[in-house]
């Protein structure tokens, strides 16, 4: 007697997982010109480094004498594997069987994926497509009879727990490739950095159920499309297909630590530390009116070509993104003057907010190159709550571990500058650099209404208060009074970050393990 | 098929560079914007003639998205 009939029934069933919900279920997914579940865990990973997990579990069907008749593979797909040679965790859920709704046994391997990733401490990779859970239960049926138990034990650990661990202890990454609702987009944001094709979706519930209760017609696209999740933060980075899902996801990871205890991953940088850009001393215009293009300091000061900006189709006056300086991962925190002169939307302090808190979770410096006007002001912003928002930027700033250099590039003002600056921070400016409590226009305008109405001539009056309030923004005497570290010439600014980065490195190693408070959506 | 430039952001049109009939070089600027007291050049996406214009000097309280002008190739 051997065991050759059980081995025999095993390949049968690890014959029918590989064949996921079968040529029919797969044919519709390419036909929709998507990857299956295997195949998105093959092309995210480096070549042949799955190892999965749970490779057979799902519903058989026997016949009489215990022979297997059919068998349905658990839903969600879920290993280890390599990305760049880093071990991480994977999973995803598998839409050509029951919409990725989840079966009883994807179910299990679904919520079991942040776990694995806390127990072994490596980041996690989730690559979503799929729905919530169905009325009639994970694997029931609409005609089926009930089980004898339902629901969770009263002392059952809340299923989000081990979702919150996660972000807490390893960077976890996130996809958006077909349709996501319910279960599966709420795991979807409950990441670090999240990215969606151009053919996904994200709801929280569908047309048919929108309809039922709000009785509005409407399809997914409407409801949850990039045209929606790409600028409210729903989603960080919007991609037009899944090789650049994957690609993203690939790259934000390797700037990271496997977890908050170890350091993120310095590599050796062909930039010179000491490369000192001409175009610098003429990027900033005279006239204070004109633009100029932050991502060009970026790409200028960092090392060249390692700034991967995230989520900038949402809060677009803010910049956000991982870098590297002598081959040092860092944070980049910096404003666009060309989006809203640069203000802080509720989007934008939503975004900074999250940043810093990505940064201080994972041991990041942070470079602020800081050219803020303030909040956003107006109607609208005061309709969307950017104060409270705001503040909550401004408060993870204050309260934030790593260190922080940041170089006034151009203006500092209003409650908002202060999200821009951490404790104990090295402080730098350019010659361009204005300070102050507000900009001098609107200041002027509030401060002197009566002087400006009640002169011979309002509009020379109104431009005399303007250059002399102007004067008092300047930067030279702040830097005289020890207000600054340095007044630079911003053609140093890469060598003076660099030799910075050398020296605030082994401080980070003091600062490993978990933050004090938990990584938040 | 026209190009359509549209507004970047909500805000009021400060100077406008172009006239219909224009040709246009990709990179030349159509029109600048002021959005929070920022001059926000908008340039051609495309070489082309200005087929139609939809702004004019001086429109204030614009909304982001707006269609501005038509470029025909």
């Amino acid at each position: 007697m051997t065991w050759e009939k059980e081995v025999e029934e095993l390949s049968q069933k690890r014959a029918l997982a590989q064949a996921q919900g079968g040529e029919e279920g797969v044919r519709r997914q390419h036909a929709k010109g998507l990857l299956t579940i295997r195949e998105r865990i093959d092309a995210i990973l480096d070549n042949d480094s799955f190892q999965e997990l749970g490779a057979t579990a799902g519903d058989a069907t026997r016949d009489e004498e215990g022979r297997l008749v059919d068998f349905k593979p658990a839903n969600f797909i879920l290993g280890f594997g390599k990305i760049d040679g880093r071990r991480c965790i994977v999973g995803g859920e598998d839409f050509t069987l029951g919409g990725g709704s989840p079966n009883a046994a994807g179910l299990r391997k679904s919520v079991y994926t942040e776990e694995l990733a806390c127990t072994y401490k490596l980041p996690l990779v989730r690559l979503h497509q799929g729905a919530g859970g169905s009325v009639a239960g994970a694997g029931g049926s609409a005609s089926g009879a009930a089980p004898k138990t339902v629901g969770n034990p009263v002392n059952a650990v809340p299923r989000f727990k081990s979702v919150a661990q996660a972000m807490a202890s390893v960077p976890v990454a996130s996809a958006a490739l077909g349709a996501v609702a319910g279960l599966p987009a709420a795991r979807l944001v409950a990441s670090h950095f999240s990215v969606m094709t151009e053919n996904a979706q994200i709801l929280i519930a569908g047309p048919a159920v929108v309809q039922r209760a709000l009785h509005e017609r409407t399809d997914k696209e409407d409801l949850g499309g990039p045209a929606v999740h790409a600028k409210n933060g729903v989603i960080d980075n919007l991609v037009e297909d899944e090789a650049a899902a994957f690609e993203a996801i690939r790259r934000f990871l390797s700037y990271l630590p496997a977890n908050v205890w170890e350091l993120p991953p310095s590599i050796a940088s062909d930039d010179p530390s000491e490369r000192r850009a001409e175009e610098l001393i003429s990027i900033v215009p005279k006239n204070r009116r004109q633009i100029y293009d932050m991502r060009r300091v970026i790409g200028l000061v960092l090392d060249r070509g390692s700034f991967f900006e995230m989520g900038r189709l949402y809060g677009r006056g803010t910049i956000t993104g991982l870098a590297r300086l002598a081959g040092r991962p860092v944070g980049v925190l910096a404003n666009d003057c060309r989006q809203m002169a640069g203000s802080m939307t509720d989007a934008g302090a939503r975004k900074t907010r999250r940043f810093i808190e990505l940064c201080d979770t994972f041991h990041l410096p942070i470079v602020s190159l800081l050219d803020e006007p303030g909040f956003m002001i107006g109607p609208a912003a005061e309709k969307a709550g950017t104060i409270r928002f705001g503040t909550a930027a401004v408060m993870a700033a204050a309260t934030s571990v790593v260190p922080w250099a940041t170089v006034i590039v151009r203006t500092a003002h209003g409650v908002a500058e202060a999200a821009h600056y951490g404790p104990d921070g090295f402080l730098l400016a350019w010659p361009s650099a204005k300070v102050g409590a507000i900009p001098v226009e609107g200041g002027v305008a509030a401060a002197f209404g009566r002087q400006i109405a009640a002169a011979e001539d309002p509009d020379a009056e109104r431009e005399r208060l303007e250059r002399a309030m102007l004067a008092r923004q300047s930067i030279e005497p702040r830097a005289e009074s020890f207000s600054v570290h340095e007044l630079i010439d911003p053609r140093d600014t890469r060598p003076i970050l660099c030799d910075w980065i050398e020296r605030v490195e082994p401080l980070l190693t003091h600062l490993l393990g978990p933050t004090s408070f938990s990584f938040r959506p | 098929m026209a190009t359509k430039v549209k507004l970047e952001s909500p805000g009021s049109i400060w100077k406008l560079l172009v006239s219909v009939g224009d040709r246009v070089s990709a990179g030349d600027t159509l029109f600048i914007m002021e959005i929070m007291k920022m001059e926000v050049p908008h340039t051609a996406p495309v070489d082309g003639t200005i087929a139609a214009i939809h702004i004019a000097e001086g429109d204030e309280g614009l909304e982001e998205d707006m269609l501005a002008i038509e470029i025909e190739p």
